[in-house]
């Protein structure tokens, strides 16, 4: 699987990307780097302590990254509860969760297989 | 070149990172992840920064509160903010405008774009700042160049005069001492830093209308006949004729202004038994005043063709006895204060030949206290005793003067030990420059309170001991509580959220300054427990002995 493919099966817009990047070395760097990116877990704690302000500041921040990389898919759901959350509709937000985490997983499933792959 | 600097805050370390990508190759890049750690930089190494790139929504202090910090300290003068918040709605677009940021860059980052946009804003930053480098530059020239024209001009008069051709430059010494003086004392009479220079500059001019006079009576050795004294007090009405004969636009010259008040009406009087025009109290304009007591104080001291020097101390007793006339008595309160520095000054400055008015301008420093040049301008023969008294970093005596002179003393009146509240904590969280920093503007606030006459010593590291020279209670009271008040409100420009306050315990009534000093450092420390205060025991007030501050 190239860089390329691995963006089609998640849901990005490889071409946007590079365009903005310029480099497709500068693109992989940061789609292996977002496996490290905390902001995910800490969604997923502060939901769990009902800690909705240190929510948001999490998806708004995990929206960014999405939005940079063009990680088309997981940026449209983590927008959804960005604005949710924003808007104060704590319940709505907390119900897109199971979405956005299966998106994310599954995302992080193929960006490590991509990894695997290249190192064959 | 040195690459120019960019700090980047924002609490993502993904998006940081990505914006290190696009610009390291061009810039040096610094980051912080909240806006706390971003003012913290800054306050210290602010000028190092061309560009700041903000987030906004982010733990601790948010981006709002950072450009609010910025604005109101004006760092934007000299930093650009550009904004790079993920939430572009215009609400916030438009807020973080309103509050002083330069630009703003939505997300998704387009390397390119965010190049030109950074680039396009420092070269803007880059070239405004060029263009007031070269205005201060072109207006310091002009400045010399005035003063330069000035001195030449008021050298032709004192030339044709034959008195000392150190005159003018004494006036303009003494005059720009007793302003300041002055306004330590009193805002009657509102006088601003440039209101001083003004009327310094122009008591160089103020016996133009000498020119005028013959060579007869200007120089003639002895007594004048009253026919004579009569023409010789033409000068001063003459001075301010010469200057009324400009072309309109320049008599509206602040400079021509002021210079024709000091030439009218430099020989005016303070109980109106004055020439020309027999101005009496406030009537007087406080430029005219103050050159009148400067020019007699000058004239007593220096060789004239029809008398010898006057010694300083004499002067100052023939001037308070009123054999020159009357004058204002603050103004005499405020030659009475300067009069020790003002022998110093004026002994060395005759001292050398070369001095030039430009010389003696550079010397005082606006921006010291009073207190600077006290140390500052003592002879050469002191120097040496400089070295081993003086603390090099604050300019007031050192442990070891204390030591030699005080310690074994008998008859110490009044003695204050001082020492800065968490001092230790200011050197730990702004660094040790920001310590010394604050150990020089306490002492500057601790001399504007203090007579010429007491002492301050660095005792050791931030503890000060003042031995205070007879000195009635109440003042002494008064004159602690005035140090730690003027103490409380230093402002550091380079570190504005600093606090800065101290502890004083003092010791009042005659005893053995070791005595003194041991209760004094007693109350100190009982000072210390609520910080910012004062604490003084009264050795004769035993049955009340207590007086506390705040």
């Amino acid at each position: 699987m190239d860089l390329r493919e691995c963006y089609v099966s998640f849901g990005g817009d490889y071409d946007e990307v590079l365009g903005r990047l310029q480099r497709e070395q500068t693109v992989r760097k940061f789609v292996v780097k977002f496996l490290d990116d905390k902001s995910f877990r800490m969604l997923e704690e502060s939901i769990g302590n009902e800690d909705y302000d240190e929510a948001l500041r999490a998806v708004h921040t995990l929206k960014g990254i999405c939005q940079n990389l063009s990680f088309v898919r997981l940026y449209e759901s983590s927008s959804l509860m960005t604005k949710a959350f924003k808007e104060g509709e704590h319940k709505n937000a907390v119900a897109m969760m199971p979405q956005l985490s299966d998106i994310y997983h599954q995302m992080i499933h193929t960006i490590q297989e991509y990894i695997q792959s290249e190192e064959k | 070149m040195d690459k120019q600097k960019i700090l980047i805050v924002d609490d993502s370390e993904m998006n940081r990172a990505l914006l290190i990508d696009i610009l390291e190759d061009q810039y040096d890049v610094v980051e912080a992840d909240n806006g706390v750690d971003a003012i913290a930089l800054l306050s210290k190494h602010r000028e190092e920064f061309s560009l700041l790139l903000l987030d906004i929504m982010m733990p601790e202090m948010d981006g709002f509160e950072v450009l609010a910090h910025i604005n109101k300290y004006h760092w934007n003068y000299t930093l650009a903010v550009i904004m790079i918040s993920a939430d572009d709605s215009p609400k916030n677009i438009k807020r973080a405008y309103d509050m002083g940021a330069f630009d703003y860059i939505s997300r998704p980052f387009d390397s390119t774009i965010v190049h030109r946009r950074i680039s396009n804003t420092m070269f803007l930053y880059a070239r405004q700042r060029h263009l007031e480098k070269i205005i201060v530059k072109q207006f310091y020239e002009q400045e010399k160049n005035n003063k330069l024209m000035i001195a030449i001009l008021s050298h032709l008069v004192e030339f044709r005069n034959g008195e000392s051709r150190l005159h003018v430059l004494h006036v303009n010494t003494i005059t720009e001492l007793l302003l300041k003086n002055l306004t330590q004392r009193t805002d009657r009479y509102s006088l601003s830093k440039s209101d001083i220079d003004l009327i310094s500059t122009a008591s160089s001019l103020h016996d133009i209308g000498k020119i005028s006079i013959s060579d007869d009576i200007l120089n003639k050795p002895g007594r004048l006949t009253a026919e004579e004294f009569e023409v010789m007090k033409g000068h001063s009405a003459i001075g301010a004729q010469i200057l009324s004969g400009l072309p309109l636009d320049q008599q509206e010259s602040p400079l021509v202004k002021v210079a024709s008040e000091i030439c009218r009406w430099h020989h005016e009087r303070y109980d109106g038994n004055g020439y020309p025009d027999g101005l009496k109290g406030e009537e007087i304009p406080i430029s005219a005043q103050v050159v009148a007591l400067a020019d007699v104080y000058d004239a007593l001291t220096s060789d004239r063709c029809y008398k010898k020097a006057y010694s300083h101390t004499e002067a100052l007793k023939m001037i308070l006895e009123g054999q020159c006339g009357a004058f204002n008595p603050v103004l005499l309160q405020c030659l009475q204060e300067i009069a020790g520095t003002l022998e110093r000054e004026l002994t060395e400055a005759s001292g050398e030949k070369t001095v030039s008015i430009q010389d003696m301008r550079n010397k005082i420093d606006y921006d010291r206290l009073f207190s600077y040049e006290k140390y500052s301008s003592v002879s050469r023969k002191q120097q040496h005793l400089q070295l081993l008294y003086i603390d090099s970093l604050t300019g007031v005596y050192n442990r070891r003067y204390y030591d030699e002179h005080f310690r074994r003393a008998e008859d110490t009146e009044a003695i204050a030990v001082m020492d800065v509240d968490d001092f230790k904590k200011i050197n730990v969280h702004y660094g040790r420059d920001a310590g010394d920093i604050v150990l020089q503007r306490v002492v500057q606030a601790v001399l504007s309170c203090v007579q010429e006459t007491d002492s301050v010593i660095r005792y050791g590291g931030d503890e000060f001991v003042i031995i205070f020279y007879s000195i009635p209670a109440d003042t002494y009271e008064e004159r602690l509580e005035n140090i730690k008040d003027c103490i409380s409100r230093i402002v550091i420009e380079e570190y504005p959220d600093m606090q800065v306050s101290a502890s004083i315990g003092g010791a009042y009534g005659t005893a053995k300054t070791k005595k003194l000093f041991k209760i004094a450092d007693g109350m100190m420390y009982e000072a210390k427990l609520t910080k910012n205060q004062v604490l003084i025991r009264f050795l004769d007030r035993e049955t009340d002995n207590m007086k506390g501050g705040r």
